[in-house]
């Protein structure tokens, strides 16, 4: 086992922890600022990459491809908060089993759609050689995108109008309330965020993982793992427990079964919440 | 029906049984097993009259429904929402196919080896992953997406799993087949079980186990469980470990499940991943909720329905469009018809006066014929023990809430803590209590160092808290918060009662005692709350703000039960009525910014100019301290 070994698997690792952030983001956002988990979010991923891949095939060149799969998300998301999760607030497990039917109903009608096996999108795949190996660059890229993606939100929760409106709704949302602030204006804004971020997921990493009905699926395990060991302060822990716990589970896949890595992401997580049992950032005092 | 079935106490040999005892009484009495019982018998006895194949189906649905019952357990009951029941039932089946492979050839009989396994595998899975969802005290949201993800992790972990124990192979993606078919008969020539004979014998399983079920609910375990759900704070703060409580229940719904897996395999002679699929997890939520959540039985109901349904338009349960509708299905059932099928026509009789809904279902309510008079207060001849805090803080962010406060109260003494809102009072009573963990200091109870137990060691230890919300269990009625409360500390169903009768006197309820507490007017749920706490027997009690809510004369009859309560336990008061303070007559303790700022009688701080600073602001116009 030499250098270069260590150092592709350690890049690679790093790509997949970036995979995951890209892919978990809006989940953290949507849970941070609404206090439910889409259990959708895995489709609505689904949802962004066959936009793309449709959009693309249609001719559009793949940047705009993936601006035009976020927003149709983003605008599904829109649909999807005022006819059902608009109804069930203040029912967390209500909103949850409602989300679930949704991903296993948004799974089905893609099976339908597309059929199960679809074809992926023609993507020049360079490459770059660290030694004897070599790895896509196209990982690498979304390495950077990962942390664009989080430096991005971060800053729109942080420095625009609605994202302080929305944080004060989520501290208070009677006081908000009072103070003029429509809350449910904003969870709608709010979910179409996190859902455009799905989609954009979805998109991003269309070259990297194809389309398919039953990606969701995948993605969505450690995304859900991520967030919850996370906690309240979800940007930040997020990027904490998916960063640390997504290299370690591939760390373990590259050297096992992708399984084993789920399986360390849910111990990991297990351990997190045996300490913190409402997540890593229970006690933090920042606030995103 | 759902009425008769739930029906009836679960502690009925503890209360005398009612007078008038007609047959009617007691067939009610007894609808809970003998219903279920007859139920089972028609059912078992109309396999003469069906299609074989039908039969063959249906045999299906009584297995989905077992499953079904898994999750009424811990979700309708219990409150926890688990997306793994079918990992479970996965789990037990599996398992059970393996050992019956291996085993069966010796008996012939396959239900010997398939269900003990089953139910102990699928009890042992769900204690497992219980044991770290409830003793780290995790919230319903992480507790749901834990059990989802587990159900996704064995999705994909068993697709590529292959192993070879003994004689059965268990090939990842290709399953396991050569499960051996449901074998009642013992012997080398045990035949296997034909469609009516499979179908007869899967419905007395569920049956027996039903009846398993319903009879501990019945049991003080189950007004437990439902006590837990509704308020699991408060029944800890009753001295029962709530965590130990919910592994239990989650253990008992994972066994169940564990047996309908192994009756699956049974009867499928196959099993591979899709039975840990996500489309195969969504079905236990929709029987449930089609059902109608936490009548048992209507886990069945949701089974046939659906699997009726998709019976007769055609196609299995799972696979084809079946997936896209029971999606939607669940979309709408929880939006449109959160009460399932049950309540929803339960409601629907009752709009054209045919039924009353049932809001609190009558098990909570106790059904108790008889409260046994109360006997006279046994003299309490203990010393007591004292509460003592040393130096403790606690801050939130960057509040302190509580700094470095020392108290100490005697065994059997009152004290009082005022101070304005935001002083830490609350808190420190918390801290005390262990629903906050200080930042330092030491609690100690008697000798006992207490400040790193939990809430409910504690109170098993003799402290005992009304905290400053009232938190009594709406669903129950008057008798019933009191029965548990008083079951928390002596574990045995003819004392409780002789207790609880002795506090429902205390507080002046017994005309009501058979009213949910939600029905009892603010101070009166204050009082049941107190009621509660006095069933515990408590050496240290803690109140935080008893009289809120309540008016000038019930204020006066709560000082004058705390007075009594006075020197059989020592009692910490919190409250902002000082004329109520006043009444107590008893040593203050004033905290300001949450440290301890004065301390003397009633006459001693009126004349503390300090004092009367911080209550108003500024001097003057303090008539009422």
């Amino acid at each position: 086992m030499d250098l270069d070994y260590l150092a592709v698997v350690a890049l690679s690792s790093l790509s997949s922890a970036a995979v995951l952030l890209i892919a978990t983001l809006g989940l953290a956002v949507v849970f941070g600022l609404m206090g439910v988990i889409n259990l959708a979010h895995g489709e609505f991923i689904m949802f962004g990459a066959f936009a793309a891949l449709t959009a693309s095939r249609s001719g559009l060149p793949f940047p705009l491809a993936v601006a035009a799969a976020t927003l149709a998300t983003a605008a599904f998301g829109v649909v999807v908060e005022r006819v059902v999760i608009r109804r069930l607030y203040g029912r967390l497990l209500d909103t949850l089993l409602a989300t679930w039917g949704l991903s296993l109903a948004l799974y089905q009608t893609a099976v339908l759609i597309f059929g199960s096996v679809t074809p992926g999108i023609g993507m020049p795949i360079s490459t770059i050689a660290i030694g004897r190996y070599t790895l896509s660059s196209y990982f690498l890229f979304l390495i950077g995108i990962a942390v664009a993606l989080l430096l991005g939100t971060y800053l729109l929760l942080t420095r625009t109008h609605y994202g302080i409106m929305a944080r004060a709704a989520v501290q208070d949302a009677e006081t908000a309330a009072a103070m003029g602030i429509e809350t449910g204006r904003l969870n709608t804004m709010t979910f179409a965020l996190g859902s455009g971020l799905a989609g954009f997921a979805g998109a991003i990493l269309l070259p990297a993982f194809p389309a398919t009905p039953g990606m969701g699926f995948a993605f969505v395990t450690k995304a859900f793992l991520a967030v919850v060991a996370a906690g309240p302060v979800t940007i930040t822990g997020t990027a904490l427990t998916g960063g640390t716990l997504g290299t370690a589970a591939s760390m373990t896949a590259s050297f096992s079964a992708t399984v084993f890595g789920d399986i360390v992401f849910f111990v990991g997580t297990l351990l997190i919440l045996w300490w913190w049992p409402n997540g890593i950032s229970d006690r933090w005092r920042r606030k995103l | 029906m759902v009425a008769e079935r739930d029906l009836g106490p679960v502690a009925t040999e503890a209360v005398a049984a009612r007078a008038p005892d007609g047959a009617f009484d007691r067939a009610q009495r007894h609808a809970w097993w003998l219903l279920p019982c007859l139920t089972g018998a028609l059912v078992a006895g109309s396999a003469g009259f069906v299609d074989p194949y039908l039969l063959y189906v249906a045999t299906s649905w009584v297995i989905f429904g077992l499953l079904g019952l898994s999750l009424d357990i811990v979700w309708g009951k219990g409150g926890i929402l688990s997306f793994g029941q079918t990992a479970l039932y996965g789990i037990g089946g599996y398992l059970a196919g393996i050992v019956a492979i291996n085993f069966a050839p010796l008996t012939g009989n396959t239900l010997i080896w398939t269900l003990p396994v089953g139910a102990l595998a699928g009890a042992g899975a769900a204690a497992l992953i219980g044991f770290f969802i409830f003793f780290s005290r995790m919230g319903p949201l992480q507790t749901t997406i834990v059990t989802y993800t587990f159900t996704l992790i064995l999705w994909t972990g068993t697709v590529s799993f292959t192993a070879r124990i003994g004689e059965a192979v268990v090939g990842g993606d290709n399953g396991m087949s050569n499960i051996p078919m449901l074998t009642a008969g013992f012997g080398a020539g045990a035949a296997p079980l034909g469609p009516a004979g499979m179908f007869i014998t899967v419905v007395l399983v569920a049956t027996a186990v039903y009846l398993a079920v319903a009879w501990l609910m019945r049991r003080p375990f189950g007004l437990i469980v439902i006590a837990v759900r509704q308020d699991d704070v408060k029944t800890e703060l009753l001295g029962y470990d709530v965590r130990r409580q919910r592994l239990l229940l989650f253990a008992l719904g994972g066994a169940v499940a564990g047996i309908a897996g192994a009756l699956f395999g049974g009867w499928a002679t196959y099993l591979n991943p899709n039975v840990f699929s996500v489309q195969q997890a969504l079905l236990p939520p929709i029987y449930v909720l089609v059902g109608g959540r936490g009548s048992l039985f209507g886990a069945f109901i949701g089974a046939l329905a659906v699997g009726g349904l998709s019976f007769w338009l055609g196609g299995g349960v799972i696979g084809g469009q079946t997936t896209l509708v029971l999606g939607l299905a669940l979309i709408a059932l929880v939006i449109l018809l959160p009460g399932g099928l049950v309540g929803a026509a339960r409601a629907l009789l009752a709009r054209c006066g045919l039924a009353s809904v049932a809001a609190i279902p009558p098990a909570t309510l106790g059904g108790y014929a008889g409260i046994p008079a109360a006997s006279a207060q046994t003299a309490l001849d203990r010393p007591g023990k004292s509460l003592t805090v040393q130096g403790i803080s606690k801050a939130f962010g960057g509040v302190q809430a509580v700094d470095d406060v020392t108290l100490e109260i005697g065994s059997g003494s009152v004290r009082c803590l005022i101070g304005p809102n935001g002083a830490g009072k609350s808190t420190l009573l918390r801290l005390c209590m262990g629903l906050e963990r200080p930042d330092s200091g030491s609690v100690r109870l008697g000798a006992d160092e207490i400040a790193r137990w939990p809430a409910f060691a504690r109170v098993q230890a003799g402290l005992g808290i009304k905290m400053q919300r009232t938190q009594v269990f709406y669903e129950c009625a008057v008798w019933t918060n009191l029965w548990i409360a008083a079951y928390a500390r002596l574990g045995d169903a003819r004392a409780a009662a002789q207790t609880a009768a002795r506090a429902l006197d205390q507080i002046g309820l017994r005309g009501r005692a058979h009213e949910p507490a939600s029905a009892l007017a603010h101070g009166e749920q204050q009082w049941l709350d107190i009621g509660m706490v006095l069933c515990l027997d408590p050496e240290v009690i803690l109140l935080d703000e008893p009289t809120a809510g309540m008016t000038a004369s019930e204020t006066r009859r709560t000082a004058a039960l705390v007075r009594a309560l006075a020197g059989h336990a020592a009692i910490v008061v919190v409250d902002h009525d000082m004329e109520f303070v006043r009444m107590l007559d008893a040593r203050i303790t004033v905290l300001h910014q949450g440290a301890v700022f004065a301390e003397g009688t009633i006459a001693e701080l009126r004349r503390d100019e300090r004092v009367l600073d911080i209550y108003l602001g500024r001097r003057g116009g303090v008539a009422d301290l």
